[in-house]
């Protein structure tokens, strides 16, 4: 697992992790230390992503467009930005639509022309995990049609901490096992991330697991004193 | 976290309350959310109760361990990291099922996933964030009516 630390200078970096290490049709892991650190993570990206659309719209060409990665490409063709879904848990659907505002993402626009979706992560896992599977491959299948670049998933994994019981792990471990590491000509980028209290609530032989035996690209983001208290 | 530390926060209460009534209850209060536990702790100091809040679910079932007879009632968050309020609900009933347990969240959860999800942790109480603490308070004041009513009966 690679791993990296939280100082803000080093946000950059996870954004290149994001977008340069992780492939269309890979699902990776992310370890995030606290709830702050993730919405920086989010907005940053969703905010990347979805201005870098905006602005081929406006340029109404690909000449300087990066499509290195993008493997719906075709010669000539003018793709439509990126999909981006995210699972929210610990954050409501309001305030993540509050923190990407406030990153100046026009929230409301991106989601009207289907670029951005944001649903509580429950609603995709509960009562099993065929809701979130049936949404990202509906998502898959609309990209291609649309002609976008591909679709972003980020999905918050703490669902699957809720409950007690010895079932939560071979549930989590099950569903990461049926989310190959990568799918040959899939335009869909899966990143489930975990917080860290979560992720160590695992052992070792479930860490390994989850990571379908170190094939699947991982990055575990680590602060000096992870969670540092905040006195009210 | 401890938000505020109980001890020194229980030590402030009593002098306080030497001047005034006997405490309502003795609450247990736990959100990840500093700001919102922090709300609730002053909020339910300034209806009378003895209130111990904490950020860390972690931190909480330890200081419970350790008091499990002093407390009434605990109010828990739903979605917390590293120990979710349903999980810490099931420990506290573990420990001393006489505890009444209220959840809260800020997510919408409809009545037959919520008989669904909880059918082996005995809730007492559900509340749906943004809640009023006049209203919390009336909530948690039905809840434990039965159980200060013992209480009493044992004093």
């Amino acid at each position: 697992m690679m791993r990296t630390n939280a100082e803000s200078s080093d946000i950059e970096s996870v954004m290149e992790w994001f977008e340069e290490r992780i492939e269309d049709g890979e699902n990776s892991i992310l370890v995030y230390p606290n709830l702050q650190t993730f919405r920086q993570i989010y907005t940053q990206y969703v905010k990347d992503q979805l201005l870098a659309g905006e602005e081929q719209k406006e340029k109404g060409n690909d000449d300087d467009y990066d499509y290195s990665h993008n493997n719906n490409r075709r010669e000539g063709q003018l793709l439509m930005p990126r999909i981006i879904l995210i699972a929210t848990f610990y954050d409501t659907v309001n305030a993540v639509k509050h923190s990407l505002s406030a990153v100046g993402v026009d929230v409301q626009s991106h989601i009207d022309d289907g670029s951005l979706l944001i649903v509580d992560a429950f609603d995709g896992y509960y009562p099993n995990t065929n809701g979130m599977n049936k949404l990202v491959v509906s998502l898959s299948e609309r990209a291609r049609k649309e002609g976008r670049v591909g679709v972003s998933v980020i999905s918050n994994m703490g669902f699957f901490f809720l409950y007690d019981g010895d079932g939560t792990a071979s549930e989590l471990i099950s569903y990461e096992a049926s989310l190959v590491p990568k799918i040959d000509g899939g335009n869909v980028r899966g990143f489930n991330c975990y917080h860290a209290r979560d992720y160590d609530n695992l052992v070792d032989s479930q860490k390994n697991e989850l990571l379908t035996q170190g094939q699947k690209k991982s990055l575990e983001i680590t602060l000096s004193a992870y969670d540092v208290p905040l006195q009210v | 976290m401890v938000v505020g530390s109980p001890l020194s926060y229980k030590k402030q209460y009593e002098k306080e309350d030497s001047k005034n009534d006997k405490p309502l209850a003795n609450l247990l209060v736990v959100d990840d959310d500093p700001d919102i536990a922090h709300v609730l702790k002053q909020g339910f100091l300034k209806n009378g109760f003895l209130v111990s809040a904490f950020t860390d679910p972690e931190e909480a079932l330890k200081n419970f361990q350790s008091n499990s007879k002093d407390y009434c009632l605990m109010l828990s968050d739903i979605r917390m990291p590293g120990m979710s309020g349903i999980r810490l609900a099931s420990r506290v009933k573990q420990i001393n099922p006489d505890v009444k347990v209220v959840l809260m969240t800020s997510f919408e959860i409809n009545d037959n996933e919520f008989s669904k999800v909880f059918p082996s942790t005995q809730v007492d109480g559900f509340v749906q964030k943004p809640v009023s603490i006049e209203n919390l308070t009336n909530k948690i004041l039905d809840t434990i009516g039965e159980t200060k009513r013992r209480l009493n009966e044992q004093q």
